[in-house]
């Protein structure tokens, strides 16, 4: 099969950018991403995101982007999977390479969260729910997934404190990365006993709001990057029931599982063999089923390994290297390039403080709602 | 999203949802082919208006529009037939909920919408008996 690697890439602060529009974020990154892989004129542009029309009354992302980084005539367009769409940009890009339709790549996953009062905020986080039953009661993704995380915790018997290992996680791996949206280290204290947002969720279970940038360059083997040290060896993705509840098992993440599977037979490497993973902790909850869907934990054990160190940044498996989407921040449709960069950044060991030693091959693990979309891939470095 | 509204208005005052005529699952929302038995088969069914808390929240993460409405107590549902949806509970303090409390579907105002005022109705759930 024809290889993909990574060219070049290029990230941006997660935070607050009120000088900077979408359109702003976004080549600031393409252009920083092209410049690291040494190539003027890529052949295709994807860009991932999910609401560039709700929050910033922008669509036809792909042309603007093009437009203002004077790539015109280059072709464009966005992918869309609510919080997946930046792994989905990932993986439309990767089916570009393999299918011989080009031989670089521009993926860049953008989005503008802070122009938006917190109420339209929270309506666009939620747009990726069925919007007939619960924007129209007015329940958000939030609230939906606090009742997933108390029946969790019921079924499995997890205590507050023992949730809580996730966020305290995130933020230490956040403190040395300079992207970062919180570079500040909490406690368990902290998280269990931050202020109630949807019970049991505490405002330090979840992820925070934040724009953001981040760009990646896929090439082919002839795709003359100056970088041919990682490729994506893998790159997966499914779908389950948009509602958790309708599912025979909601504690099974099945779009996540599915995509593991397929990506791990791609690329020919078992879950042993995986050094760390960024994973789609965008809540303390789901940071728990996803490592369980994934693998690393048996089912309801997660939070429990995560408190005996199993994810710590020189643990077993460390997961979030630099922050994940708690700590980083969790600029939706961008979400997933930064996981693509941070993962990179790993793999040729320019990761300062954050670096798993002798990474060699590292899983990514970004979801759009509750495991509705879910998109896995896998890296490796090439000795 | 007032001609939404009209057009969803059977699923919002009714709980009108589906039942396949192969193997007789039920479903809210409808569905387009049965889950179970692949069938496209199906006819409108409106839901048993009963049924009890599997798991509830009180929730400050409000969306435009539900400003007035903070906190706002939702729980999911199990109804009779073994549907589950997630509802808003009217009346009750959050603290005297409990999971396997009874509950029953009441028509209420949902919300106001836009300029023009005008007023959605909807399904809501009450207490209608303590745990047993």
């Amino acid at each position: 099969m024809k290889k993909v690697l990574i060219g070049g890439a290029s990230l941006g602060k997660v935070g607050d950018h009120w000088n900077k529009s979408i359109v702003d974020l976004a080549v600031e990154a393409g252009s920083a991403a092209l410049k690291d892989a040494g190539i003027a004129i890529p052949d295709q542009i994807v860009i991932g995101n999910m609401f560039s029309g709700f929050s910033s009354s922008q669509e036809n992302l792909g042309a603007i982007v093009a437009d203002n980084l004077m790539l015109q005539g280059t072709p464009a367009l966005k992918v869309e999977s609510s919080g997946a769409s930046g792994a989905m940009a990932c993986n439309v890009a990767d089916s570009f390479i393999r299918s011989d339709q080009a031989n670089s790549v521009l993926v860049i996953g953008v989005e503008k969260m802070r122009d938006m009062e917190p109420t339209d905020a929270v309506l666009a986080t939620s747009l990726g729910e069925c919007a007939s039953f619960t924007q129209f009661f007015g329940i958000s993704q939030t609230a939906m997934c606090a009742l997933l995380t108390s029946l969790y915790m019921q079924e499995f018997e997890i205590s507050r404190d023992e949730l809580s290992v996730f966020p305290v996680i995130a933020h230490k791996n956040a403190v040395p990365a300079e992207h970062a949206q919180f570079r500040k280290a909490i406690t368990i204290t902290d998280v269990s006993r931050s202020m109630p947002v949807s019970d049991p969720l505490r405002l330090l279970d979840c992820a925070p709001i934040g724009d953001g940038a981040a760009a990646v360059v896929f090439c082919s083997e002839n795709g003359q990057a100056k970088d041919t040290s990682v490729e994506i060896a893998a790159s997966a993705a499914s779908t389950d029931s948009l509602n958790f509840f309708q599912r025979d098992d909601m504690f099974d993440f099945a779009a996540t599982r599915r995509a593991l599977a397929r990506a791990l037979s791609i690329a020919g490497v078992s879950l042993r063999d995986i050094d760390f993973a960024e994973i789609n902790d965008s809540y303390s909850s789901v940071a728990a089923l996803s490592v369980e869907a994934l693998g690393f934990s048996n089912r309801g054990e997660g939070a429990r390994d995560a408190k005996e160190g199993k994810f710590d940044l020189n643990g077993k498996v460390p997961i979030s290297t630099f922050g994940g989407l708690k700590g980083r921040g969790n600029p939706v449709g961008a979400t997933g390039v930064y996981q693509m960069v941070e993962a990179y950044r790993q793999l040729i060991r320019t990761a300062g403080a954050n670096q798993v030693k002798e990474a060699k091959i590292g899983l990514l693990h970004n979801m759009g709602g509750i495991d509705s979309s879910a998109a896995v891939h896998i890296l490796r470095r090439i000795d | 999203m007032s001609i939404a509204y009209w057009r969803e208005r059977n699923k919002y005052y009714r709980i009108l949802g589906s039942k396949c005529k192969e193997c007789s699952t039920e479903y809210f929302p409808p569905v387009y082919k049965c889950r179970k038995c692949s069938s496209e088969r199906l006819a409108e069914h409106e839901m048993p208006k009963d049924g009890k808390i599997l798991a509830y929240t009180v929730s400050r993460d409000i969306i435009t529009g539900f400003e007035d409405q903070e906190p706002m107590a939702l729980a999911l549902i199990e109804l009779q037939n073994g549907v589950k949806m997630i509802a808003q509970i009217a009346d009750a303090s959050p603290d005297q909920l409990t999971v396997g409390d009874k509950v029953k579907a009441v028509f209420r105002r949902v919300n106001v919408n836009g300029e023009a005022g005008q007023i959605f109705y909807g399904y809501k759930f009450v207490q209608s008996g303590k745990k047993t």
